[in-house]
């Protein structure tokens, strides 16, 4: 994977911050969950953990799938800061399956030096399935955030994988819109034996382009992107289900289109508000869980 | 400045007459037109200039990179520029749009410019070894005729501004003396997106224009098309 420091839309960002220096102690977190079987079900069999990133324990709490390990992503520095280098790495072992997510919304905060980073290695070994869900993201003003995500998954795999940006802090102050600096997202997957599938990277810089323009964001504010890699045949079937939509008046569109090399499908949401885009997201989830485990999702909690 | 031959050739193929079947596409045009999105000069000017940029941080990254590779003579480089523009476009229409445009310029340079590396490339392409994607073959095209890497940009961002507003002409309510005014403005914008992503690799090949992915989305399955996308 190439060097964050090589990344060009972060070359005016190198100033380093006058707290701690970034990627030092306490601002290179890491995080590390590995699946594998034991008896009948999956479990979470290895956790590595270095602050501000940690998770606990996984827990069994989904009634629909009473088997499924489902495990909370925690940061307990209350957001990402400027100088943040964050590491993860998802490992799920043959016939395992799990659900993560994150605690709350992720706030990455105003910045005045540097950025932050988030690098993902997700690997999805034969017959795994997951469902990595996080909470929307929400960067403030100047923020400037950048991700690398790199899948490797096995044919007969699964994963299910949204990101969903929110503009801002929307209703904070007179409004905090598109106010960021930089969110660049970089997502490549590939089979195990090296075959790239499809690579899609995103750069946002709202006080350089015009994220209104109508072939953009238009006059929406949120905007989620879900994958879905899993094999052809659940693809079909999906694809089928879905219709399109661009619906000003409600406020919302969304579109499923079909990724390069049969590995899947990728459905794009956007709306004026967080609620109905994660509602989407939701539609979508629970069709993806009936097709493909013929699981219902599980309800929703009370705090969202 | 090139040559009068070095400009001509560019013209020829720049020209939307080419007979690479530009005019069966609409680069997501149709879709905005259908769904209200674009209905006027300032909407379809937008458009277009989104289309552009995607065209030059996609589509121009790889053509640059595999421009430079040709002059090396570097068929390795070549089919991961190929490869780079079809993995990244992920819009079915639009993979159908590069590689049918691809296949077709291939055939035409291989009996009109006649190198050994169109002749390679399309043979690649045949074998199913590489996808065939357009701008990998307008760079074949280009550096086989000794037309420069900038040159052979313009030509492919000409390319996408002259079909989409061709199309707008048959979509929407527009005179071509609107199409060409915007047109001017467009091409106005190529030599700073030229300087952004002359360097670069096909690492930072990017986009971010959700909701023409949206529309494209739409477009495959809308019942009335006149446009293949």
């Amino acid at each position: 994977m190439v060097s964050f420091l090589l990344a060009p839309e972060l070359l005016r960002y190198r100033d380093e911050p006058k707290q701690l220096p970034s990627g030092g102690l306490g601002k290179d977190a890491f995080l590390r969950l590995g699946f594998k079987r034991r008896g009948h079900r999956t479990a979470l069999i290895e956790l590595k953990r270095r602050a501000p990133l940690l998770a606990q324990q996984a827990l069994y709490w989904d009634d629909e799938m009473p088997m499924l390990p489902c495990v909370s992503i925690i940061s307990n520095s209350g957001g990402i800061l400027q100088g943040d280098r964050y590491t993860i790495e998802i490992d799920l072992a043959d016939g395992t399956e799990a659900h993560i997510t994150t605690q709350a919304a992720t706030k990455i905060h105003e910045m005045d030096a540097n950025f932050a980073t988030q690098t993902q290695d997700i690997a999805l070994a034969t017959g795994s399935y997951l469902e990595y869900l996080p909470h929307p993201v929400i960067p403030h003003r100047h923020a400037r955030f950048a991700s690398r995500t790199r899948i490797v998954i096995e044919q007969s795999a699964t994963l299910l994988y949204s990101e969903i940006l929110m503009p801002g802090r929307k209703y904070y102050g007179d409004g905090e819109v598109f106010a960021y600096d930089l969110f660049s997202s970089s997502i490549r997957a590939e089979r195990p034996d090296g075959k790239a599938l499809f690579a899609e990277r995103f750069i946002v810089e709202p006080q350089i382009s015009d994220v209104g323009n109508v072939a953009v964001m238009g006059r929406f504010d949120v905007f989620a992107n879900v994958l879905l890699l899993t094999p052809k045949t659940h693809t079909d079937r999906i694809f089928e289900q879905v219709a399109p939509v661009i619906d000003v008046e409600r406020g919302w569109a969304a579109g499923l289109g079909r990724l390069p090399g049969e590995a899947g499908l990728i459905y794009k949401v956007l709306g004026m508000e967080s609620q109905l885009v994660r509602a989407k997201v939701r539609e979508f989830w629970s069709l993806v869980r009936t097709e493909v485990k013929g699981a219902r999702v599980p309800g929703e909690f009370l705090w969202g | 400045m090139c040559g009068v031959t070095e400009l001509l050739r560019v013209l020829q193929f720049a020209d939307s007459a080419l007979p690479v079947g530009a005019f069966s596409f609409s680069n997501g045009l149709e879709s905005a037109v259908q769904n209200g999105i674009v209905h006027d000069h300032d909407s379809l000017k937008e458009m277009v200039l989104t289309a552009t940029r995607q065209a030059a941080t996609l589509d121009g990254i790889a053509l640059l990179v595999a421009h430079r590779a040709a002059l090396n003579a570097d068929m390795d480089t070549i089919i991961a520029a190929d490869q780079a523009a079809y993995q990244r476009k992920l819009s079915e229409e639009m993979r159908t749009m590069t590689v049918r445009m691809g296949r077709k310029l291939g055939e035409l340079g291989e009996h009109v410019v006649r190198t050994t590396l169109l002749a390679e490339w399309v043979g690649a392409i045949k074998s199913g070894a590489t996808p065939g994607t357009f701008p990998i073959g307008l760079a074949l095209v280009t550096s086989g005729l000794g037309i420069d890497a900038g040159a052979a940009f313009a030509a492919q961002q000409y390319g996408v501004a002259s079909m989409m507003l061709g199309a707008a002409l048959r979509l929407m309510r527009i005179s071509f003396l609107e199409t060409q005014s915007i047109l001017m403005e467009v091409n106005g914008t190529a030599e700073d997106m030229y300087q952004r992503v002359r360097t670069d690799a096909l690492d930072d090949m990017r986009s971010f224009a959700p909701l023409a992915d949206i529309m494209a989305a739409v477009h495959v399955k809308a019942h009335v098309r006149m446009f293949m996308n």
